[in-house]
Parts: structure tokens; C-alpha cells; sequence
């Protein structure tokens, strides 16, 4: 009993100087001299961003690709630097859509990997490549005009930039999207964008 | 002792009494730290002096990364990664302390020679910059010696539960207050004596002697969501490197100007003040500003032409290059050519009407229009040294070019990147810049057809950007709109694409949206 309250003393103990302390450093704020650029290359440590899946240790552990670097730039910068992504990512460039997305504010991408693509016959898929219309049609259905976070996709109906609803299921660290696509590595922050990575290419249900 | 069997209930609370015994003795230790700092400098209070000196001895990869990743939350981020640190070792601390009182002593002085060593070493020492470090220690070892007594006077063999725990309890909770109010008390202090805040609250700035020219008629257009031709100082952009935003009251303030003059000289803040200043609106831009990126901003800056402060030294011929530290010891370099050619390059001390904020380099920093802000912009500049290239400045050493010179940028505004809109009449708008040469037509194209001429706002200066509108007669369905810009030699923005580094980034915006019946 007074053990408890010793810890509960000693808690608010400790709330007080970690608020005093925040307060001592937002007063002085952070900064930078001059305006200075973009780094070139991102450190490898720290993860914990909460992204997960089996996939994830297929991301390049340092450099623009990893974690670390993705969170630092718009997300078709950062799938640029992700070599699971690159067919994605040669689709995006075809259909335009480079700086929309990157210019978009908080919104939610489902990316499918090189895999996913490696499904669809190459036939098909060149096809829908050489067709702007089809593509940008897919690729939109795709993105989401709002952050998802891995609770809200257990039992989620989201309207994509398409127009079309995308259904989410699943739990823990197993999400089902449209009841076909695998979220292979999931919550991945970009500057604007969360990304969860597919195994599976969406079809929107009008096309 | 140790071979005798302890329940584990015991057990777990002598680990919690000895963690909390540990972090009451901290919590005293930091509370006397941030007292103490209030007189000393909030830089040299012992949290934020360990995590500065954290930052400084990291790696630049992760210096940079963490400024990128959390932005102007870093250093939120990394004081509160250094607090929770220091529970986790005030805790251990206090559990050996209860075996060993000297080994729980031992790591509290540790960490405030640690703290001392930090402060002692950091930009801006002075030699009451170890006295918080010192002081913490000091509290620290004293309040855990007198709660690890205490509770050693206490019988061994009453349960966790019992009733003479009392005099524990007023002891820890005395010192547990004694941290709070230090710690609040300190905090308190701190903002009330901050001399930097009062130091820019006292400044009254003089009238130009050479106001910036009138705004003309249709300088900029009113439309809702359109960047504004000023920057509010609050939305200005800010890429930040530095952790601690460097505190420099004007009165301590003063520019060396050195190297290759035939005259070193210093001057102060009123020396500036005395001197004739311009006021002039000048668009800045980050390299790191890509294609359709927010890192551009313009202003109305006061300030000393930088050709007067470097003239008071006289500048040797050979001196290539103008190397500007500021006070957190950050480098830039700019060509003393482009300098000195006769643009409006200042010495700047205020913003859009105001002394410069803390945040944009307060007191003084430097603008060169026409050069990238990692070429030119240094805030909180201390020093100017004229020297040749063979110096290299902080973003040169990691590659990016030395000259620094603007590209032509174009933005579309509006509509917003996937919007969804009307059809009809749709208005198309953003803005162009190419500082220091000026923007002479902006083109918009949707689908890849014909390039259509915008309407530009009237130019202030080449030195500004100019906004751009263009109705557009949407038809349904999903459309591409691309905008590219001219800058007033006849030069095109370039189409191809180039990356951010080194030079700044190139292409033309394409932004998709869809428009609905």
C-alpha cells in the first residue's frame, strides 16, 4: 500500500522533470544555420518506426532506401530509392503521378513490390502500361486521401483517389487488402505518406 | 545476506525502493542543474548539455537524418531519449546504492562530470558553464547518501507493507518536492531572466535609410490557397542542422570580419544599428527543395548591404571566397564575386518588421539573393572570413557545389496535387522564382497540349518571386496540368529531371487531379 504510493510520489517525481525538462528545450526550440540542404546519406541505427512484415528486411538497411530514408522524403521519392518497389515505381513515372504524390498531404499508399507485378502476364502488363488511362485508373485505387494506421485496416473500407472502395481485414501483423493483396510489410512513414507494401496488384471494381 | 533465501516479493520491492530512491536523488540532481542554468545559460543545464554534445559527437549521417526525420522536433526527441536514459541510470544507481552506497554515488558524480566535461566543452563556454553539471552532481550524491541512510536504518525484516516506512516516505517525498519546485522554480527563471527574448524585445529598429521600393498595384493576386507574396516569419521555412537554437543576446553579439583584408575588424550590434541600412524583399530558397516542394519564402528584410561590412576590412584581391560561421560553429561559403557585384547581399537584422526571430538567426544573419540558402543564408553569423576556395564550408565537405546558384522553380498551388473539382472554369495558380534574375512568363500546359501563357503578378524585384494564374475550362475526367517558367535572360526552366543533389533539383511540375460533372 505505501509501497504504491511511494511509486506513485515517485512517478509524479519524475513527470515534473520530464515536463520541466521538454519545457527547457521547446524554449529554446531547434534550429539550423542557414537553410541547408537535403543529406545524401541516412544513417542505418534507430528503427522502430513500427513498420512490420515479413518483407521488411528486404529494405536496404541504410542509405535513401531504408526506413530511416523513406521517412525522410515524399513517398514516390522514397519508393524511387526502394529497389522492391521499381516496377511500381516505372509505373508511376508513365502515368505522371511523380509529384501528385508527392505533393499530396497525408495520404495512405498501398505499394505493390516486384512480385506483385511478376503475377500479371507480362502481356497484360505491358498493356496496361502503354494505357495511361487503365493505369492511372490502378494506380490511384491505390492510394488513400488519409493516414491509415495498422489498427484502422482490421476491419477497414476506405475510399481510394479512384473513387472506388478498397476493403481491408486481418490483425496483429496479418492484413488482407480486398481480400486478395498481403500486406508484406506494413506502416512504412514517408514525409507525406504511410506505405503498406503488397503482394498483390489491386484491381479497381468498376475497370 | 546473499545466501540467505528472500521472498520474491521482497526482492521486487527492494529493486523499486532502491530505482526510486535513485531517480528522487536525480530528480534533486537535475532540478538544482536547471536552478542553476537559469543564471548560467539553458544550454548548460545538464540534460540538454549531455544531448548537445550527444549531437555533436554523432556521425553527420545521423545528425542529419534525425534533423529530417523529426524536424523541428529533434531536439524534443533527443532530450526526452536523454531523460529517459538518465531514469533508467538513476534507477540502476539507487538499486546498487542500497548494496553499495558507494557505487550509486559513483555513477551520479559520474554523470555530472559527464554533464561538466559536456558544458565545458560546448560553443559557447563560459566558466560558470560547468556550475549546473557540478551542482546536480553534488545534490545528486547528498540526496542519495541521505536516502539510502534512511532507509538502512529501517528494520530489514518488516514486510513491505509496513507501517515504519513512514520517515522513507517524508524523506523521499520532501526531496521528490525539492525536485519539483528546482526544477519548475528553474524552468521559471529561465524564461524570466532569458536575456535573448529580452534582449530582441528591447531592440528598437531604425528607419531604412533606403526603404524597400512601394509594393506596385498587382503585386499579388487574392485567391484562397494561393502561396501569399509575403511569408508570415511563423510559416517562413526552416531546414534545420543545429540542435539548440543558438541563444545570443544583441548586446554579446559581434562580427569579425578577417582572413584576406588589409584590416581585421570587429563590430557590435550598435555598429550595425549606426550604419546606413537598406530594406529590401528577397525570395529564399533551400536546395533541398524539390520539384513542387514547400522550401522557398520570401520576406522584407532590414540590413547593412554586406558590401559595407566587408569594405570596413577592405578586401584583398585573391579572396575568392566568403566563408560565414555562425556562433553554433556551422559553415557556409558563398563567391565574394557574387557579393560583392552589387545585388542586394545583406547583413540582415529584421523581418518582415521585426527583429530577426530567435529561429531565423537572431541577431543577424545573411541573405545573398540568387544563391541557395546552404550558400549564403548563415544564421547567427559571428564571423566573416574572406579566403579562397580551398576552404571548404559544411555542405561542400559532403559534396554539394560551391557556387550555390538558384535554379529556375515554377509550383503549381492550385489545384491541389489529386484534387477533385468542378468542371468548368478552374483556376490554375502557384508561384516562380529565379532570384536575382527574375521570372519573365510563366507557361501552363494540360495533357500535354498547347502552352498557354499565365498571368503573372507584377514584378517587385528580380529578386523576388512572382504568383501566376490561368483559367482553365476543365472538361470531365482526369487531366495532367504542367507549368514551366522563363526567367527574364529568355532561359527555360529545364525539363529534364535532376535530383536535389548537388546542385538542386530540376523538371517541370505535372500535378494530376480529376475532374467531376
Amino acid at each position: 500500500m505505501q509501497f504504491k504510493r511511494i511509486a506513485i510520489a515517485l512517478t509524479g517525481a519524475a513527470a515534473a522533470l520530464g515536463l520541466a525538462a521538454c519545457g527547457s528545450s521547446a524554449a529554446s526550440g531547434s534550429s539550423s544555420s542557414s537553410s541547408a540542404p537535403a543529406p545524401t546519406t541516412t544513417p542505418s541505427s534507430t528503427s522502430a518506426m513500427g513498420q512490420f512484415g515479413s518483407a521488411c528486411s528486404q529494405v536496404p538497411s541504410s542509405g535513401p532506401g531504408s526506413f530511416q530514408g523513406m521517412a525522410q522524403a515524399p513517398v514516390a521519392t522514397a519508393a524511387s530509392n526502394n529497389p522492391v518497389l521499381s516496377t511500381l515505381v516505372t509505373a508511376v513515372k508513365k502515368a505522371n503521378l511523380v509529384d501528385t504524390l508527392n505533393g499530396a498531404q497525408n495520404i495512405t499508399v498501398f505499394a505493390p513490390d516486384n512480385p506483385a507485378f511478376a503475377k500479371i502476364p507480362s502481356a497484360t502488363l505491358s498493356q496496361v502500361l502503354a494505357d495511361n488511362a487503365t493505369l492511372t485508373k490502378i494506380l490511384t485505387y491505390h492510394v488513400v486521401p488519409q493516414k491509415i494506421t495498422p489498427e484502422e485496416l482490421a476491419n477497414g473500407n476506405f475510399k481510394t483517389l479512384e473513387g472506388g472502395m478498397v476493403k481491408t481485414s486481418g490483425g496483429g501483423q496479418d492484413f488482407t487488402i480486398d481480400g486478395s493483396a498481403h500486406v508484406v510489410c506494413g506502416n512504412v512513414q514517408t514525409a507525406n505518406a504511410t506505405v503498406y507494401i503488397i503482394d498483390g496488384v489491386l484491381m479497381p471494381p468498376s475497370s | 545476506m546473499n545466501t540467505e533465501q528472500v521472498p520474491i516479493r521482497t526482492r521486487i520491492a527492494r529493486l523499486g525502493i532502491g530505482g526510486g530512491l535513485g531517480i528522487i536523488a536525480a530528480g534533486a540532481a537535475l532540478g538544482v542543474g536547471e536552478l542553476i542554468a537559469a543564471f548560467t545559460g539553458a544550454a548548460t543545464a545538464p540534460a540538454l548539455a549531455v544531448g548537445s554534445a550527444m549531437v555533436n559527437l554523432a556521425p553527420h549521417a545521423v545528425k542529419d537524418f534525425a534533423v529530417r526525420e523529426f524536424g523541428t522536433n529533434d531536439k524534443l526527441v533527443l532530450v526526452s531519449g536523454v531523460l529517459a536514459g538518465l531514469v533508467a541510470l538513476a534507477a540502476i544507481a539507487g538499486i546498487l546504492a542500497l548494496r553499495r552506497l558507494w557505487l550509486g554515488v559513483a555513477i551520479v558524480v559520474a554523470f555530472g562530470v559527464v554533464g561538466m566535461l559536456t558544458a565545458a566543452t560546448g560553443p559557447a563556454t563560459t566558466a560558470v558553464s560547468v556550475l549546473p553539471s557540478l551542482g546536480a552532481a553534488v545534490t545528486g550524491a547528498f540526496a542519495l547518501v541521505l536516502l539510502v541512510r534512511i532507509r538502512r536504518r529501517e528494520p530489514v525484516s518488516v514486510a513491505a507493507t509496513g507501517f515504519s516506512r513512514r520517515q522513507l516516505l517524508i524523506a523521499g517525498g520532501s526531496v521528490a518536492l525539492f525536485a519539483a519546485a528546482t526544477a519548475v522554480g528553474g524552468q521559471y527563471l529561465q524564461s524570466a531572466l532569458d536575456s535573448v527574448t529580452a534582449s530582441r524585445n528591447r531592440i528598437r529598429l531604425p528607419r531604412p535609410a533606403s526603404p524597400a521600393p512601394a509594393l506596385p498595384a498587382g503585386h499579388q493576386f487574392q485567391i484562397d490557397g494561393l502561396t501569399p507574396y509575403f511569408t508570415p516569419n511563423n510559416d517562413f521555412y526552416r531546414v534545420d542542422t543545429a540542435l539548440a537554437l543558438p541563444q545570443v543576446p544583441a548586446e554579446q553579439w559581434s562580427l569579425t570580419v578577417h582572413g584576406m583584408v588589409r584590416n581585421p575588424v570587429r563590430m557590435s550590434y550598435q555598429d550595425i544599428l549606426g550604419m546606413p541600412l537598406v530594406e529590401r524583399d528577397i525570395t529564399l530558397s533551400c536546395v533541398s527543395n524539390d520539384v513542387s516542394g514547400p522550401y522557398v519564402s520570401t520576406a522584407r528584410w532590414l540590413g547593412v548591404p554586406l558590401s559595407t561590412v566587408l569594405n570596413k576590412g577592405g578586401v584583398r584581391s585573391g579572396a575568392t571566397q566568403l566563408l560565414s560561421t555562425s556562433t553554433d560553429g556551422m559553415t557556409i561559403g558563398s563567391p565574394t564575386e557574387i557579393v560583392l557585384d552589387g545585388r542586394d547581399a545583406l547583413l540582415a537584422i529584421a523581418m518582415n518588421g521585426e527583429p530577426l526571430p530567435i529561429e531565423h538567426g537572431f541577431p543577424a544573419r545573411l541573405l545573398v539573393p540568387g544563391l541557395f540558402g546552404y550558400a549564403s543564408a548563415t544564421k547567427w553569423v559571428t564571423d566573416l572570413e574572406l579566403t579562397t576556395f580551398a576552404a571548404q564550408p559544411y555542405w561542400v565537405q559532403r559534396g554539394y557545389d560551391r557556387t550555390g546558384a538558384v535554379k529556375t522553380g515554377s509550383r503549381i498551388d492550385l489545384p491541389r496535387p489529386f484534387a477533385q473539382v468542378k468542371a468548368g472554369p478552374v483556376t490554375v495558380a502557384g508561384v516562380a522564382y529565379d532570384q536575382h534574375h527574375g521570372i519573365s512568363a510563366v507557361q501552363v500546359r494540360v495533357d500535354g497540349g498547347p502552352w498557354q501563357e499565365a498571368e503573372l503578378t507584377t514584378q517587385v524585384s528580380l529578386d523576388t518571386w512572382r504568383q501566376w494564374r490561368l483559367t482553365w475550362l476543365a472538361t470531365a475526367g482526369s487531366h495532367q496540368i504542367e507549368v514551366r517558367a522563363a526567367d527574364r535572360r529568355g532561359n527555360l526552366q529545364p525539363q529534364a529531371r535532376t535530383p536535389v543533389f548537388p546542385s538542386g533539383a530540376t523538371g517541370w511540375e505535372l500535378v494530376v487531379v480529376t475532374v467531376t460533372t
